[in-house]
């Protein structure tokens, strides 16, 4: 029963994995391990994901979104920074279908080429709470004693630290601006992938093939990439989509409280956040990047939960 | 397995407990349908101290209005009159002569005596207050007799009378100071209309009247000052009558709020002028006809327009039309593109340049950049927008590490000389004000004019001059001279907004 | 088990320490003069020099951290540069209101989520099941600096009836605190239907199913006294969580409360609020994570025998 509470809490990074840390290990992966057997789970990973109306939903929109971001030129009618200061805080019409903001922006085109931003922050935070946390957390599994209670010490230092502090120290600290943003929120994410990792390289390490490639002389470095991490994927690819969409969340509360991305930059927490002091003459300028932050977060949450059942089927009801 | 139940049940019980006990006996409405006499008052944050000598910052000073009382006392509009002290007299240029008001009490019962006033000007500069700048032209306060005070200067200075009416002059009390110790900012002791009751840090701090008041006693019998941070809640909290007085009110919210048959919303002229400087030490903004390009390319008074909406009066000069011997004559650039590529050609940046923009976080700020940053692309200049929290923003432009940034500039005294010294004379490069850098040894020598001349005539003609420099050097583009918006319930009478922002309250009611 | 108390107890120790080293170099190499900003703008050079030597800021890195550390195993956290004040008493100050309010936003957790997640699990697939999971993850998907934003204007303006900021009332928490618990309720939702879904496929609930009982015993009975073991532990969690992530409700809402203090200190430099209140964050969210183990093996001894 108790190995229920470590994938419950979609989107939700603060919460405390303190607790697991001896339930998870005997848990969190159950793959086959064999790299040929990799290709065909995948297959079936798949089937099992297609199956799954709800996954398949959030899977749509998202690629939508992405398709969005990448099609942006061709999308939006105006250009996210040209102003028309004769037209400004005007409501949804055919000119401006979501209406213009304080400058008289285009709210719609801004909307579209923010997904550029919120995506870019999304990916590349996680992927930096991913390198990190990941090469942490391997090094704490594979080398254990000393090495492990340091490098978990150091995590639960970072996991008691309230993560939105944490990002705002530092983005005040290197200044704003996205790339400072991006390296906060994925500093703060760190703790999440070094628990994951280190789970599953644990439950990994002692397998047979392991001692197999051991047996044959593969350097500890060879053992970690080549055999260990890429099979600890699975775990690390459902918290990832889950984290891509609270980094997204994370990096608009930056912004909203004035630490993010310099303008005119069309970032959805900074658009709504210059529409609060006009929100009861004009709520459409708070209202309409709200809503895309989101359906951006429902659908990677749809996505998550759905790849989370289809790679680990015995959770599934 | 009922202990899974019970364990439920208590911790919802303890989290329940602990939270909702907390909060009940904090409870305590006071708003002012349930009480009269009370003035439900709401600015945008909470004071830092209520001790004069440790901060000068203006939610503090709207507090600290009610409670203290100065040597001087600025009006509503900013007319200087007798205050605490009853007269003086001008010795010479560098001596003047108190006679203090007989019977003043302090909320401690004490009476006030000319070694209060000696002991606060001596600790304001022994504690480095933050606003001894003021009075940095003082040297020694002596104690004649109990009513008798006499104050001499270091050099003549002509606002000094002026300045012994800021809140930063506000007159101590020597006990209460040393019974308090540290924690004085938080136990303050004047001779104001109210006496001070409570602070909740954050959300509220209470005012009580005080009976013994020497000009008699106030017409609310307290004042709840509140913190609300975002203009659109403060505008709710007066339109749902949870404050009967909301100070400044964001631009968006006022034209509803005046609107409102159960609100009176004043628009009255400020004294802060918003700027943009350019550093004038470095390339190229060293050459005067870069910066007057930069001033016609600009359409100050559309962006004016928008980041005010329409509460704000575009500048032509540096000195709001509030503060004494402004200038309201002089021409202003005007919106000229052309002008402004031919000028940037002659200067030798006839395919424009790449440079920054500097602000702080303010909103305001960040408009008028990204207005400006379309209206310089299409003069050819790149401008991109730096966004920096305040304090590293101060220090950087300091140093003189920035191309072009925004800044404003109250002149709380409504003096010319608190309006321009620190702003253009070249003894006052960095963090004392001058952050463009600008030098020009005519305009120095008139500002020490202003500053020491004791003759108003001598003075009015020096900034007369000066201000024309200014605008010619053009080493800012002059932005706006912002309205201040405040408003009030309609049964509130008496108020007044005051030109420095700290309203008073002395003869406020509601009814 | 009083020795694993005792360990995890020591535990913090360390990390206590480990935290204060991190806020403390964050701090110390984050640019902006906090004298500047203590002083004004306009306070002459010599004066910020004199005042930076009086507070001790010119000494180096080591000196200053360890002289923060001797003092705060003390109880002397210092003062705030900004007010003047023990910067001990401005947290203790304003920490009942971040209690509060974590404390109500997890009542409302708790009042949605367990009865949503019951009948949800006793309804799987049904059309109210559906409808309240797809709730809960719009619940989790939403910014609720926006969400907050957006209750102003409906319950604040729009209809008028709720004060949209301030503290004190019983009124003036129901919007911060929905907007806090949302996310909060969500999460609970999702797990109590989890949970009860999981404890129904148990063989003792098929067989007191197969001996007759009617649905509600068993559910009442049976089910629900099990399933509840880990919602316990996530109701924990949540309250611990909300202590400390409340910066942008308590922004939006002018709450008094130290995640809305910490943010303005951070800005304005104010370096021993930073620290000290990071401190007492860190110090109660480990606590409150000790607490809910320690009563997670109370309630499951499987558990207890592990810790031994």
């Amino acid at each position: 029963m108790k190995t229920e509470t470590d994938n419950l809490q979609p989107g939700q990074v603060e919460e405390p994995l303190d607790h697991l840390e001896s339930s998870t290990e005997e848990h969190e992966l159950r793959l086959p391990d064999k790299g040929s057997a990799r290709r065909s789970q995948r297959a079936e990973v798949w089937r099992r994901l297609r199956k799954n109306k709800m996954a398949m939903i959030g899977l749509f929109i998202v690629v939508l979104i992405i398709l969005t971001a990448v099609f942006a030129d061709y999308i939006a009618p105006y250009s996210y920074r040209t102003q028309h200061l004769e037209r400004r805080q005007e409501g949804p019409s055919g000119d401006f279908w979501l209406g213009t903001d304080d400058l008289g922006r285009d709210i719609f085109s801004r909307i579209v080429y923010g997904s550029r931003v919120s995506l870019q922050v999304g990916f590349v935070a996680v992927s930096i709470a991913v390198m990190l946390g990941g090469t942490l957390g391997a090094l704490a599994g594979y080398y254990g004693s000393h090495l492990d209670n340091w490098i978990m010490r150091f995590m639960d230092v970072i996991l008691a630290i309230p993560s939105i502090l944490l990002a705002i120290a530092i983005v005040s600290s290197f200044g704003g601006g996205l790339v400072n943003v991006m390296v906060a929120v994925g500093v703060s994410n760190i703790p999440i992938y070094a628990r994951i990792v280190k789970a599953s390289v644990i439950s990994i390490k002692e397998q047979e093939y392991i001692e197999a490639a051991r047996a044959v002389g593969a350097g500890d470095a060879r053992i970690i990439f080549k055999h260990i991490l890429p099979n600890s994927l699975a775990p690390i690819i459902v918290q990832g989509t889950l984290g891509v969409a609270t980094a997204i969340l994370s990096a608009a509360g930056l912004s909203f409280i004035g630490l993010g991305i310099e303008p005119p930059t069309p970032e959805w927490g900074a658009m709504l956040s210059a529409g609060r002091h006009i929100i009861r003459r004009a709520p459409h300028v708070t209202t309409f990047p709200g809503l895309a932050i989101m359906i951006t977060i429902f659908a990677l949450n749809l996505l998550g939960d759905g790849l989370r059942d289809a790679l680990d089927p015995r959770l599934k009801q | 397995m009922k202990r899974a139940l019970l364990s439920l049940a208590a911790v919802i019980a303890v989290i329940a407990v602990a939270g909702l006990t907390i909060g009940c006996a904090q409870a305590d409405p006071n708003t002012k349908a349930e009480n009269q006499g009370t003035l439900a008052v709401v600015m945008p944050s909470d004071a830092r101290s209520l001790d004069p000598h440790a901060t000068n910052d203006q939610p503090s000073a709207r507090v600290m209005k009610q409670i203290y009382d100065t040597l001087m006392y600025q009006t509503a509009d900013l007319e200087v009159i007798p205050g605490l002290a009853e007269s003086y007299e001008v010795v010479s240029e560098t001596e003047f002569v108190f006679n203090l008001r007989q019977g003043v009490k302090f909320h401690n019962g004490e009476e006030l005596t000319a070694s209060d006033v000696k002991f606060t000007f001596d600790r304001m500069r022994s504690e480095g207050a933050p606003a001894a700048f003021l009075f940095a032209a003082l040297d020694e306060v002596e104690v004649v007799d109990d009513y008798t005070v006499r104050m001499t200067l270091n050099f003549a200075f002509g606002p000094f009378v002026t300045h012994l009416g800021h809140t930063a002059a506000s007159i101590l009390n020597e006990t209460a100071v040393r019974a308090a110790g540290e924690d004085y900012g938080r136990n303050p002791v004047g001779t104001g209309p109210f006496r001070f009751t409570e602070w909740r840090s954050g959300d509220r701090i209470t005012l009580d009247r005080f009976e013994d008041h020497y000009r008699g006693p106030a017409a609310s019998e307290r004042v709840v000052f509140r913190f609300i941070a975002e203009d659109a809640n403060r505008a709710i909290a007066l339109e749902t009558g949870e404050a009967d007085i909301v100070y400044d009110v964001g631009p968006n919210d006022f034209e509803e709020l005046a609107a409102l048959d159960t609100v009176t919303a004043f628009q009255t002229q400020g004294l802060t002028t918003f700027y943009m400087g350019f550093n004038m030490n470095k390339e190229p903004f060293d050459d005067v006809r870069v910066r007057r390009a930069i001033n016609y390319a600009l359409n100050v008074e559309q962006a004016t327009d928008v980041a005010f909406e329409g509460f704000a009066t575009a500048a032509r000069g540096p000195l709001a039309p509030m503060v004494q011997f402004a200038r309201g004559d002089l021409p202003g650039y005007g919106y000229d593109p052309d002008r402004a590529r031919e000028l940037l050609a002659e200067a030798g940046y006839a395919n424009g340049f790449s440079t920054s923009m500097w602000t702080n976080d303010n909103p305001v700020r960040v408009m008028y950049a990204e207005i400006f940053q379309e209206q310089l692309a299409a003069v050819g200049i790149t401008a991109s927008i730096e966004i920096m929290e305040f304090a590293p923003y101060l220090d950087r432009t300091a140093q003189g590490e920035h191309d072009m940034f925004m800044l404003g500039w109250v002149a709380v005294t409504g003096d010319a000389d608190y309006g321009m010294y620190s702003l253009f004379h070249s003894s006052q490069f960095g963090d004392a004000g001058n952050r463009t850098f600008y030098r020009n040894e005519e305009l120095d020598e008139l500002l020490d004019v202003g500053k020491a001349d004791p003759d108003p005539a001598a003075r009015e003609a020096a900034y007369y001059r000066a201000q024309e420099i200014v605008f010619e050097d053009a080493p800012w583009v002059f932005l706006a001279f912002r309205d201040d918006l405040n408003a009030t319930r309609s049964y509130v009478e008496g108020f007044q907004p005051h030109a420095a922002g700290h309203h008073i309250l002395y003869q406020v009611r509601n009814n | 088990m009083h020795k694993y108390i005792l360990r995890r107890l020591f535990l913090l120790i360390p990390v206590m320490l480990g935290v204060s080293f991190v806020v403390f170099t964050i701090m110390f190499f984050t640019p902006g003069d906090p004298v500047r900003v203590m002083l004004g703008e306009r306070a002459p050079e010599a004066e910020i020099e004199a005042m930076r030597e009086r507070m001790g800021l010119n000494e180096p890195f080591v000196v200053q951290f360890g002289s923060f550390v001797f003092n705060a195993a003390r109880g002397d956290l210092g003062r705030s540069l900004v007010t003047r004040r023990p910067v001990f008493d401005e947290l203790y100050a304003r920490f009942p209101a971040t209690l509060q309010l974590a404390a109500a936003g997890v009542l409302v957790a708790v009042l949605m989520g367990i009865p949503i997640g019951i009948v949800s699990a006793t309804k799987q697939y049904s059309l109210f099941d559906g409808m309240s999971m797809a709730l809960a993850l719009v619940g989790v998907s939403m910014p609720n600096f926006w969400q907050g934003m957006m209750m102003i204007l409906l319950f604040s303006i729009v209809l008028g009836v709720l004060p949209s900021s301030g503290y004190g009332t019983f009124m003036h928490l129901i919007l911060p605190a929905l907007t806090i618990g949302t996310s909060s309720a969500a999460i609970i939702t999702r797990m109590t239907r989890s949970s009860m879904l999981e404890v129904v496929r148990q063989d003792y609930i098929r067989t007191a199913r197969a001996k007759g009982l009617s649905e509600r015993v068993v559910i009442n009975q049976h089910a629900l006294k099990n399933a509840l073991i880990p919602i316990v532990t996530v109701i924990g969690l949540q309250f611990g969580y909300l202590l400390g992530g409340a910066v942008l409700t308590e922004t939006i809402f002018s709450w008094p409360g130290v995640g809305r203090f910490m943010v303005d200190a951070i800005r304005q430099r104010d370096y021993p609020v930073v620290q000290g209140g990071v401190l007492l964050l860190a110090l109660t969210f480990s606590v409150v994570n000790l607490l809910v183990d320690i009563l997670y093996a109370y309630i499951d001894p499987r558990i207890k025998a592990q810790y031994k």
